[in-house]
């Protein structure tokens, strides 16, 4: 499997991260925490001129036609400024969902309408209230509404950015969209939660460098202690780590079978684990001050830990691993063999 | 009217220098590089003049190492139509770059040549008023408006004292000083159409230019790091310690 990304796909990323960058500070985070709005519109405006909205859509809906690999390394970098607005959920999971339900729904043709969705993996809808239309689930049908069809209740997360939702609905209020496939959803949306563990994992260990590189105790830089070198060298080797599982995983989900379902299940368990891991670590590098709310490494420990227990939780990944370890054949020849081919 | 371009290959503005161990230059190994901040205003301002109908075509071209078509890259990805990269691995001075670019301004002849007004690796802020002076074309440096009107372009130029307002006839060389215009960001859709323009390949012997350097480095250092302050009980010795420095 070659995990080496095009000129394209690079450069893809590097507009992701100079418009994060950008438009994503930590003044930006302060701000939006303080008047409580949902979303900035100067930053999601510049998200949907940029095309990140349009990523997945089939070029016959007006979309890019691009591939689960590309719009993983967007929410890697969204994970990064831990993005408030729901950007991996909304274009990464709902939209190609209700494309493929729907193709000629009005909420498709404009690229800065959200979509939110209700899966049954999921107690709570995200952003909903602000959405064009939200996806409904019952028994394995999909449905859709709009907000003021169904009754929203808001519920608390961990993270301050992450606003969530109960939704009470009637299905005969709710257009009836048919059977679809509910777990190729739940796949996409474990991998980009995997891709933007990578990022939030990255941005922990970047916090906690810089900080060890300017903190000064016993008259040296707290960085050239060997305590403080392995704590972050051990998260960056995690992140190193899970890397490319994930772009295994990205560039495998469209086999949909087993063992594409455990390479997600795999990225998701270890990215995740390793954003919480360089969170943890980031915030015992910054000390006492590491658990103020000044410090914003508290946003990415409570962004990984709602993210772990969202779109499966670690149990359930884990038990997808073991079905596939289970039932199909496994060393090291078998790593990157399907199970069509021990059919 | 063709519009050109130069843009170069810089360590990213959000990276921190560091200089080499042997205090030959700055260590470039393992550092994001990207497009000169100064040169991307350039690309920007080239394109909203075609966008407003001013300018048919944006010709974006880059002296520097093979890796310098990245850089291009991104600038047809913003929105230039076609790029020109002269490579070479060594490195090249102002003048030098100069020489190039008034040969490809004699082939390509732009009716504006949009630059920015130094890059910020080496901050000669030269290139500009060196090819205005090799092609005998007027220049606007340092612009924070710049409008085309007829065969003339006016430039409001950011100078010392405020700002001065300069008419020049076309063809002419403009200079982009930081509040011109805000880039945008490469749209997907502008990446993807990107890989499929034009980039041609030529080095400086192509255009007879020698771009054997002038000048010697002797030595690049970190600078001086700052001392800290001293705390004052009152004005009165403040007063004092400012006179004992000799600041005032």
């Amino acid at each position: 499997m070659d995990f080496t990304l095009n000129d394209e796909q690079r450069m893809f990323a590097e507009t992701a991260q100079t418009l994060f960058a950008d438009t994503c500070t930590p003044d930006h985070w302060r701000k939006q925490m303080e008047t409580g709005e949902a979303r900035d519109d100067a930053r999601w405006q510049a998200i949907v001129e940029t095309g990140f909205t349009l990523l997945l859509l089939p070029e016959a809906v007006g979309g890019l036609g691009l591939t689960e690999l590309d719009f993983a390394l967007i929410a890697e970098q969204a994970g990064y400024v831990a993005l408030p607005e729901p950007l991996v959920e909304s274009a990464g999971v709902a939209a190609p969902m209700l494309a493929s339900l729907a193709p000629d729904h009005e909420a498709l043709s404009d690229p800065s309408a959200t979509i939110a969705i209700q899966h049954p993996s999921n107690p709570f809808v995200l952003d909903a209230d602000l959405a064009a239309a939200i996806l409904l689930h019952k028994d394995g049908e999909a449905y859709l509404a709009t907000p003021d069809q169904v009754t929203l209740t808001r519920e608390q997360s961990i993270d301050p950015f992450r606003r969530l939702f109960r939704v009470d609905w009637d299905p005969a209020k709710a257009t009836a969209l048919g059977k679809v496939d509910w777990d190729l959803a739940l796949d996409r949306a474990a991998l980009f939660c995997a891709a933007q563990g990578l990022g939030l994992a990255q941005r922990a260990v970047d916090m906690a460098v810089s900080y060890a590189q300017e903190r000064q105790q016993f008259g040296k830089a707290i960085g050239t202690y060997q305590a403080v070198k392995h704590h972050l060298a051990s998260a960056q080797v995690a992140i190193e780590f899970a890397r490319p599982v994930v772009v295994a995983a990205a560039a495998d989900i469209g086999n949909c079978d087993v063992q594409a379902r455990a390479r997600v299940s795999h990225a998701k368990l270890v990215a995740l684990e390793a954003a919480e891991k360089a969170a943890r670590a980031s915030i015992q590098v910054h000390g006492a001050m590491g658990y103020s709310w000044e410090v914003d490494v508290h946003l990415f420990l409570k962004r990984a830990l709602a993210l772990t227990q969202n779109w499966g939780t670690p149990n359930f990944h884990r038990s997808r691993i073991a079905t596939r370890m289970f039932t199909q054949p496994t060393g090291p020849d078998q790593t990157f063999a399907r199970e069509t081919e021990n059919a | 009217m063709k519009i050109l371009v130069p843009v170069k290959r810089v360590i990213d503005y959000n990276v921190k220098p560091r200089v080499k161990a042997d205090g030959t230059g700055v260590d470039l190994a393992n550092v994001k590089m990207s497009m000169n901040p100064f040169d991307e205003i350039a690309v920007e301002e080239a394109i909203r003049l075609k966008e407003k109908g001013v300018a048919t075509e944006i010709v974006a071209v880059s002296v520097g190492p093979a890796k310098a078509q990245e850089t291009l890259r991104t600038a047809l990805a913003m929105g230039a139509d076609r790029a020109i990269l002269v490579q070479t691995d060594d490195e090249v001075e102002p003048l030098a770059v100069a020489k190039i670019l008034k040969a490809i301004a004699d082939e390509e002849t732009p009716g504006l040549v949009i630059l920015g007004k130094q890059a910020i690796d080496d901050d000669s802020n030269q290139t500009g008023q060196m090819l205005a002076a090799l092609t005998g074309r007027p220049q606007g440096t340092f612009a924070s408006e710049v409008t085309v009107d007829g065969d003339s372009v006016t430039v409001k130029r950011e100078v010392d004292g405020g700002l001065e307002t300069v008419k020049l006839t076309m063809p002419a060389i403009v200079t982009t000083d930081l509040r011109l215009n805000e880039p945008r960001y490469a749209s997907l859709p502008n990446i993807m159409k990107a890989k499929s323009k034009p980039l041609a390949n030529k080095t400086p012997a192509d255009y007879g230019v020698d771009i054997a350097p002038r000048l010697k480095t002797l030595k690049v250092s970190e600078p001086p790091v700052r001392q800290a302050g001293v705390k004052v009980p009152d004005v009165d010795t403040l007063v004092a310690k400012i006179k004992e420095l000799g600041i005032a």
